[in-house]
């Protein structure tokens, strides 16, 4: 027996439709340009379907010439702790490589594509179900050798190539290759006869990467500020002494809420805003900064108005330019899909008239079913015109059914809110995070809203009138919550209530499921 | 068909002192034809479908052969092709996924194996096991010992696979059985080369054709034949096979120094031990190993005196040996029994009974066997445990990474045309509540997954309906089946439709007609537009629900959600008994795009009028709830930061791979969602007409916004 070369150990995973299978074999064929003997196999499975796919490849590092005819033993599975290159197409994929043993100190570059494409599990989520990034980063530069991390998705994009293409270019700059030479990888590509001028393109772009600690595109890009007002700005004035956060967020809510409804509308949530700060004892204002922002949101809640305003913006056609990649001189024409329910004409009619309405339908159990469903095209004059005038409706709105509603809501929250303040900061913060279960439209809405209830009902109030104690309410809110962004169909929240035994109306929930 | 396969149908064409570069299944398919084959045929399914579809492009060189290329409908069908060795000697062969085919195909196959063949008959079987794999985890191994037909196992590597092949087919003779050769996954997908030879023209073939059928009532499977045709695989079948392995050395013993252990392997592992051997310091690269390694290359029939042999002096061995029952293993152990030798045995113990033996299973398997039985010998040879070199990195990836990485399950495609089925049902579960549902094998399989999380049970291709008949009337509800028009032509029409009409079982039928057998590679179907001969086929579901007497039966445009569910919704609570049967017309996505894709690119390089479709998201509008989403699940629906300052709940957002097929549309509308999803219709190469108007509604709009104070 004797000493010889290993082969060169390079998995690469993918999920379907990436093209993993294509770099794979530009690898194959590179190496059999080189002159090596090469192997790869992998387990395609449900490729083609999204799911994660991983091909593994073997090359062995001594020319043919010199083999004398001996062949190597290629093995068909990659081995924990015995890869050289490790590529993966995305953050989480080149994680899931991690997990599994294929990226060690000692011997592995790590070429990852930084970007996220999120699972089920994350777009699913009823709030954020986002895993920490962060860590999958640093888990990433730790295990590695030798680490490439970039968002080589915008690097293709940039490149008007694909990101297959751009990884290969990785690879071929790596130094954990260094019997295949670049001219190699380009014959392969070559070779391929397909689309071989934007995948060279990428090949160039991947291969100048500069190896980059940093990672790229995730800090959240703020939007441009709306055409600010003067008189806006003189309100601003009056909340000039809090500390900045504080005030980033007052100026965000008081232009938000002077464009949904009008300035003294925005000067009414100052002055809410002020009652919290009259009882917020944090040392870092956390309590007013959340209350500020859940604020804002509660008070611009979504309604017909607000939609119609968000559509006939001027800045809207732009972003959907650019969002469908439109390019000048194309026309463009947007159908909106409205459904407008008896809940959302009612919102904007008189109580007295809102009120029997709603009652008739609900007794009917008609509130779900009394819907117009418009396909309404708002390139047309006449299509705009009527989504325009819609939101012309503005003034209207605060002589509505669901203003006066929504008000009343708004205040008895922040009631509680001060109410917990007065006990601890911690009940505060609780009852305020529990406005985040308020969103949306229609049944979500609905559904958002009667959780909260469900909530108050249990937790706040007794933990205000102190037949709860101070800790446990807090702890239980903060599951509530959790549990109310668990499911859809309020199962696990209806778990938590009753475990604790403070739901009532979870048994009538249960039974009716 | 998935691709083509235009470079691979070269291949096929090399001769002798060329050198063959591919897949290992198609690696297979080049020695069939060197094998003189006159007949081929299969079932398409993950890992072997490429040898049906590289031979459907391959016609003109089958033609020149004389080979017969046939595609049956299912793998019963398939098997009973082999029907014609039993007679003449022509050589054929079949494949198909396994085991769920095997199981499909066995009646077919018992008969076979019982008559026997004179002409050698191949069945390639894709081994769907472990990662990766689709279905039911099972071994295919005890078919063939249940019906006396040899096994082989390859060592993986293109030229043993080649060469297995066609000495399979002199053991198919020698033998008078059927033989199976089994490939792994990992192997169908390898890639490499080898050696070509001759492709070889058949005795018998469309070219060479018989002119007398052979009458031989011995070869016939009816009493009192098949007792002696019973007799007749244990007195001359099996010896004959066994005499023929070891004549021809198809298992090899690889000699090591280390002479008082051993390791026996099945052939298609070996290259896992090889490695795990050179990691622990005794192997080299080359396969040249310190301990004595037997290659089960032929894993049935075993033979026991090659056993013995081994054995002979080894105080234990290791048995390497994918999936239970340990069917080796226990054969080992009698073959040492009555060969009376002492030699320890390990093999299920030290390896896992159950899973695929990947790289560090089979080094674990490898270190434990050699830390009980040779100690001395791994610690001369091996300084550091790989294996707890490994497995320290695990812990240490497990603790950096603080939780378990999600899975990434398959899901349907963007803008799958089956999709909005179940996003209707979804709609109509909440009105109606949830039933049971009985789902089949197919794309459609993926609505058991999240976000729909609909199916209860799944028992076997085309048997959806066929599975709700114990259920159906014996549940609350109306039950629902799902069945694709791959499952309806393979056995459902019959096992599924006219037994449910025969019955007069009151359930509902769904049927995916998305007119390829996708979940395969898009192959053709016989009610497909087009079959693979360029023409028509003349049949469709329509017509053969008409001829089983299905008086229900609603077509309906699967993108058109509100429909659905509202024809859903009249199935489950019509008054009139009986079978009811919902068509869900929508081509495949992917093989729609394949088609049209190049289309448009013509159309727009030409300077003509092309619209764009795409939907969006207005991200201002959307609050983070994601209802979209779980009632979707399209990968082009996705999520991103939120845009917005106050809010940090990631927003819904649609991304480039949306192919505007309407969904988000329609669900938003029948779910009564949200209103921050739009169509937007991009006009490429706009004419005249298009500009004037385009800027004269723009102008207006312009207008009227400026009439606003922000």
């Amino acid at each position: 027996m004797t000493e010889s070369p290993r082969p060169i150990t390079i998995v690469i995973a993918a999920m379907g439709g990436e093209g993993g299978g294509v770099l794979t074999d530009w690898v194959v064929k590179a190496a059999e340009h080189a002159g090596f003997l090469v192997q790869s196999t992998s387990i395609p499975g449900v490729a083609q379907r999204t799911g994660a796919t991983t091909y593994y490849v073997e090359i062995f590092p001594v020319p043919i010439a010199d083999l004398d005819g001996r062949e190597p033993v290629f093995a068909l599975y990659p081995a924990a702790g015995d890869i050289d290159v490790m590529i993966a197409s995305e953050l989480l994929e080149a994680a899931r490589a991690i997990q599994n043993g294929f990226v060690s100190p000692n011997r592995t570059a790590l070429i990852a594509s930084t970007h996220r494409v999120y699972t089920i599990g994350e777009r699913s989520d009823m709030a954020d179900g986002r895993l920490d990034e962060e860590r999958l980063f640093d888990a990433a530069q730790e295990l590695s050798k030798h680490a490439v991390l970039f968002d080589f998705r915008r690097v293709a994009e940039e490149a008007g190539s694909v990101l297959n293409a751009v990884l290969l270019g990785a690879l071929a700059a790596t130094p954990a290759l260094p019997v295949i030479k670049r001219e190699s990888f380009v014959a392969a590509i070559r070779g391929g006869g397909k689309a071989i001028s934007s995948n060279l393109a990428g090949f160039e772009a991947g291969f100048h990467i500069e190896q980059s600690a940093k990672k790229q595109g995730l800090a959240l890009q703020n939007r441009e500020n709306p055409k600010e007002v003067g008189r806006v700005e003189r309100l601003l004035q009056e909340v000039k002494d809090d500390p900045e956060p504080v005030r980033e967020i007052l100026g965000h809510g008081v232009r938000r809420l002077a464009g949904y409804q009008d300035l003294s509308y925005a000067r009414l949530y100052l002055s809410r805003v002020s009652r919290v700060r009259a009882v917020d004892r944090t040392h870092d204002n956390s309590l007013i900064q959340e209350a500020a922002r859940q604020l804002a949101l509660r008070m611009s809640y979504e309604d017909v108005v607000r939609v119609a305003q968000l559509k006939t913006a001027r800045k809207r056609m732009q972003k959907v330019r650019a969002e469908i990649k439109a390019a000048p001189g194309e026309p463009v024409r947007v159908t909106e899909f409205l459904k407008p329910g008896i809940e959302e004409v009612c919102s904007l009619l008189p109580g007295f008239v809102a009120r029997p309405l709603l009652r008739w339908a609900s007794n009917r159990g008609l509130t779900d079913k009394l819907h117009v469903g418009v396909a309404l095209n708002t390139s047309t004059v006449m299509g705009f015109l009527a989504i325009w005038l819609l939101a012309r409706l503005r003034p209207l709105r605060r002589l509505g059914h669901r203003f006066r509603e929504e008000q009343l809501a708004i205040d008895a929250w922040l009631d509680q809110v001060c109410g917990g303040a007065d006990r601890s900061p911690e009940l505060a913060h609780q009852i305020i995070s529990c406005a985040r279960l308020i969103k949306g439209y229609g049944e979500t809405h609905r559904r958002g809203r009667n959780n909260y209830e469900r909530i108050k009902d249990s937790l706040i109030s007794p933990a205000l009138d102190g037949s709860m104690p101070i800790e446990e309410s807090v702890n239980k809110i903060e599951r509530a919550v959790t549990a109310a962004l668990a499911d859809p169909d309020g199962v696990a929240l209806g778990d938590v209530l009753v475990s604790s035994g403070d739901d009532v109306a979870s048994t009538v929930a249960h039974a009716a499921e | 068909m998935e691709r083509s396969f235009k470079k691979e149908v070269a291949q096929l064409r090399l001769g002798k002192g060329e050198i063959f570069s591919g897949e290992g299944i198609l690696a297979v398919t080049k020695a069939l034809l060197q094998s003189g084959v006159s007949y081929i045929g299969g079932y398409q399914g993950s890992p072997v479908s490429h040898l049906l579809d590289v031979m459907v492009d391959s016609s003109e060189l089958l033609d020149e052969l004389g080979v017969h290329l046939e595609t049956p409908t299912n793998e019963a069908a398939a098997a009973a092709m082999l029907a014609a060795s039993i007679n003449y000697p022509m050589r054929g062969a079949v494949t198909w996924k396994s085991v769920v085919g095997t199981n499909v195909a066995s009646d077919a196959l018992s008969n076979l194996s019982s008559a026997g063949v004179v002409g050698g008959a191949m069945i390639v079987i894709g081994e769907d096991y472990g990662e990766g794999a689709s279905i039911i985890q099972e071994r295919s191994h005890a078919f063939a010992m249940k019906s006396s037909m040899c096994l082989l196992d390859p060592r993986p590597n293109l030229t043993s696979i080649v060469d297995t092949v066609e000495k399979g087919f002199e053991l198919s003779e020698a033998s008078n059985m059927p033989v199976m050769l089994q490939l792994r996954i990992r192997a169908c997908h390898l890639s490499g080369r080898f050696n070509a030879r001759d492709n070889r023209e058949p005795a018998v073939s469309r070219n060479k054709l018989l002119a007398e059928p052979d009458f031989n009532i011995d070869r016939f499977c009816l009493p009192p034949a098949t007792y002696a045709q019973e007799k007749h695989k244990i007195e001359h079948r099996l010896p004959a096979a066994e005499r023929f392995v070891t004549e021809n050395k198809l298992n090899e013993v690889f000699e090591g120094e280390l002479s008082d252990v051993g390791i026996i392997t099945m052939g298609g592992l070996y290259n896992g031990v090889v490695r795990a051997l050179e990691r622990v310091g005794l192997a080299d690269i080359y396969g040249a190993s310190r301990i004595p390694i037997y290659v089960m290359n032929v894993t049935y029939p075993m033979v026991p005196k090659e056993i013995q042999d081994f054995c002979a002096g080894k105080t234990s061995v290791l048995v390497v040996e994918e999936g239970y029952p340990d069917y080796i293993e226990q054969a080992i152990n009698v073959a040492l029994r009555k060969g009376d030798l002492q030699t320890r045995v390990l093999g299920k113990g030290v390896l896992p009974k159950v899973g695929e033996y990947t790289a560090d299973v089979v080094l674990e398997g490898v270190e434990k066997f050699l830390e009980s039985e040779a100690p001395d010998k791994l610690a001369a040879f091996m300084p550091d445990s790989a294996l707890s070199a490994s497995i320290s990195l695990k812990a240490r990836a497990a603790e950096l990474l603080g939780a378990p990485i999600p899975p990434r399950p398959p899901s349907f495609c963007t803008g799958c045309p089956e999709r909005p089925v179940f996003s209707a049902m979804k709609i109509v579960e909440k009105e109606l509540g949830p039933t049971h549902i009985a789902a089949d094998v197919g794309c459609h399989t993926f609505s058991a997954l999240p976000p729909f999380n609909l199916g209860n049970t799944m028992v076997g291709y085309g048997l959806g309906l066929a599975s709700s008949a114990g259920v159906g009337p014996n549940f609350g509800k109306r039950v629902i089946s799902i069945m694709g028009d791959g499952g309806f032509w393979h056995n459902g029409i019959s096992s599924g439709v006219a037994s449910a009409n025969f019955n007069k079982n009151d359930s509902i039928l769904v049927i995916m007609k998305n007119g390829y057998s996708s979940a395969t590679g898009w192959q053709i179907l016989p009610s497909s537009k087009r079959d693979r001969f360029g023409g028509q086929s003349g049949m469709s579901i329509e017509n053969a629900l008409k001829g089983l007497g299905v008086k229900w039966v609603r077509s309906v445009r699967t993108y058109n959600v509100s429909k659905m569910a509202k024809t859903l919704r009249r199935a489950m609570t019509e008054t009139r008994k009986g079978l009811k049967v919902i068509i869900a017309d929508g081509e495949c996505q992917l093989a729609r795009q394949r088609r049209l894709r190049p289309l448009l690119k013509k159309r727009l390089d030409a300077g003509q009028r092309v619209i764009r479709t795409k939907f969006g998201i207005d991200d201002d509008v959307c609050t983070g709830d994601h209802s979209c989403i779980r009632l979707s699940g399209c990968p082009s629906l996705t999520i991103k930061p939120n845009p917005d300052p106050l809010r940090t709940d990631p927003v819904a957002h649609v991304n480039n791979g949306c192919v505007g097929c309407g969904l988000c549309g329609e669900v938003a509308h029948a779910a009564v969602l949200c209103p921050s999803f739009y169509r937007a219709e991009i006009v490429q190469n706009p004419n005249l007409w298009d500009r004037l108007l385009d800027g004269w509604r723009q102008a207006v709009i312009r207008a009227l916004q400026g009439l606003v104070r922000a």
